[in-house]
């Protein structure tokens, strides 16, 4: 059975609707087997910001029941230091490349976009409206207003697609989704993770050096499916869903509820072979269920 | 997707001691590539609890590779139950490995508390094969049965000192008690530590007194082990540097320990 696989954001177009969340793959070229990177549909790599970032004091991270909680804060080695080094090595991948970027204001929004949206390799722009761990009061993605502005400055400017990627902290996500939508945002990926607390009974301390952090893994995966399916109800851009994905079965549920593309994020971590063992798993399901286009059954979840 | 990700057999896993394990596991894979001071990333179980993979130094990769733990959390736990035969699905050998003393060394001096001699059994494999090196562990534990055998270390020429909490075996206190039994040339000795960090920031102290340059191999709670999450950062003097992909093994010097 020939089956189409392909998907579309914008004018880009991917192999497949498999790809990896912003933040959970790296050094590729040390330790991965390259022949399976190259299956992915997309790789988006950590998020870039303007300056380069040290990241956040230790501890970063804690274990938590089916999840992990963690504060890094953006380490990274700032957008110029990233074309340099990091950059050279994915483009080499082959895999078209989505490059999530943050910037503190518009202006570096701007100068960010500036930056990458003509590299080569690069098919489309995340916009990471939503990192919980910058000590910031309110997130570009916790108010409509400042979604529609920096998701149409930024359209304004760019030669590839842009993707909003949303909160999970907020009270309705699909307003927010609609916001992006409406400023003319290609797509919305959601969710980043969940703002938590984990806190040493002993120490009577936060866990994180951060105090606070983002929860991610199968711990909130029936939150972003949900997620998901509300803003798919509201949005006719497509939908990048994250959250949780460790098979086929969970990307499935994603698809189900109205996502055209799915990142494995946290399961990078625990298992390097989940994202290829997910396509796989997907491509198995619509074989045993006759699906020839991974289209037909996006958002198709009866109630 | 990591090419370093495979399902190994478990030969052994030999209880200790009420609480330490050495488990061996048939990876000739990791056995040709593995140096001292890199580690191996274990996944407990296909269940979702405990979520994350644990590190575990490489004790010794002679035909089968070998690690000490001490079943202490529900990783290492389900790890002690594992049986000749039973999967284990290991990622590794990764991180950056000790380095090997500089030239004019004649003395090193291996500093280790509790679990954290593991890694120095596979060091001491290497470095006894150096002619005119002179080896020497220092080793503290909670108490006796709490302790590595000493055996295997002297078998590979290292002199040995114990200290327990408890006066158990060897001196009583901590081993920084057994820094005034050695006998130490600034120029000539060189000094690798693994243990817990109160035990290495007074390693770290002994050696900046006495100007001798070292290794420190650390450990920090860990996601990926494979320097894609960024989330078992340390502080160092030149900023924070990732445990598993720029660590484990620093430069003694360079460590602030917290």
């Amino acid at each position: 059975m020939i089956m189409n696989l392909t998907v579309k954001i914008g004018n880009a177009q991917f192999a497949n609707p498999v790809t990896v969340a912003s933040g959970t793959f790296g050094h590729a070229e040390k330790y991965y087997d390259l022949d399976e990177v190259k299956k992915l549909g997309a790789i988006v790599p950590k998020t870039v910001t303007l300056h380069a970032r040290e990241g956040n004091p230790p501890r970063r991270i804690a274990e938590t029941p089916s999840g992990m909680l963690n504060a890094i804060g953006i380490e990274n080695p700032g957008a110029d230091g990233f074309i340099r080094v990091k950059l050279p090595p994915l483009q080499k991948i082959g895999v078209p490349l989505i490059i999530s970027v943050l910037g503190h204001t518009d202006e570096e929004f701007k100068t960010l976009t500036e930056k990458f949206h003509q590299q080569k390799g690069v098919s489309a722009l995340e916009l990471n409206l939503s990192c919980p761990n910058l000590g910031k009061k309110m997130l570009v993605a916790q108010d409509p207003e400042a979604t529609r502005r920096v998701v149409k400055l930024v359209k304004g400017i760019s030669r590839v697609p842009v993707i909003a990627k949303l909160s999970p902290n907020v009270t309705d996500i699909a307003a927010i989704a609609r916001s992006a939508e409406e400023a003319g945002a290609d797509a919305v990926s959601l969710v980043n993770t969940f703002s938590a607390m984990v806190i040493d009974v002993n120490k009577r301390r936060c866990v994180l050096g951060n105090f606070t952090g983002g929860l991610s893994g199968p711990a909130i995966r029936p939150m972003a499916v949900y997620m998901v399916y509300q803003t798919a109800q509201q949005v006719k851009i497509p939908i990048i869903a994250m959250g949780g994905i460790m098979t086929a079965r969970d990307a499935l549920e994603f698809i189900l509820a109205g996502a055209t593309m799915v990142a494995v994020g946290t399961a990078n971590f625990i298992d390097p072979r989940a994202p290829v063992e997910v396509l796989e798993g997907i491509k198995e399901y619509m074989k045993k269920n006759k699906v020839r286009d991974i289209k037909e059954i996006v958002g198709v979840v009866k109630h | 997707m990591a090419k370093l990700q495979n399902v190994y057999k478990v030969v052994s896993n030999e209880k200790l001691c009420p609480r330490f394990f050495r488990l061996c596991f048939d990876a000739p894979l990791i056995v040709r590539k593995i140096q001292p001071g890199q580690f191996v990333h274990i996944r407990a179980h296909d269940g979702l609890e405990p979520f994350f993979r644990r590190p575990f130094s490489v004790c010794r990769a002679k035909k089968y590779v070998e690690i000490f733990y001490e079943a202490v959390g529900p990783g290492t736990k389900i790890l002690s139950l594992k049986k000749k035969g039973d999967p284990l699905d290991v990622l590794g050998p990764v991180g950056r490995p000790f380095v090997l003393p500089p030239a004019g060394t004649k003395q090193v001096v291996m500093i280790a508390g509790g679990i954290g001699v593991a890694p120095f059994l596979i060091l001491s494999d290497v470095l006894k094969k150096k002619k005119g090196l002179e080896l020497v562990l220092l080793y503290g534990g909670r108490t006796q049965g709490h302790v590595f055998n000493m055996k295997e270390f002297k078998n590979n020429g290292c002199a040995t000192h114990m200290a327990t909490d408890d006066g158990s075996i060897g001196t009583r206190g901590l081993v920084d008690k057994l820094f005034s039994k050695i006998d130490l040339n600034s120029k000539t000795t060189f000094i690798y530590t693994c243990g817990p960090n109160p035990m290495m920031a007074a390693v770290q102290k002994f050696a900046r007194r006495h100007g001798i340059k070292g290794q420190a191999a650390c450990e920090e709670i860990m996601a990926c082990a494979l320097g894609a999450c960024l989330g078992c950062s340390i502080r160092t003097t030149k900023g924070f540097r990732t445990v598993c992909y720029d660590g484990p093994v620093f430069d003694l010097a360079e460590v602030i320990f917290e």
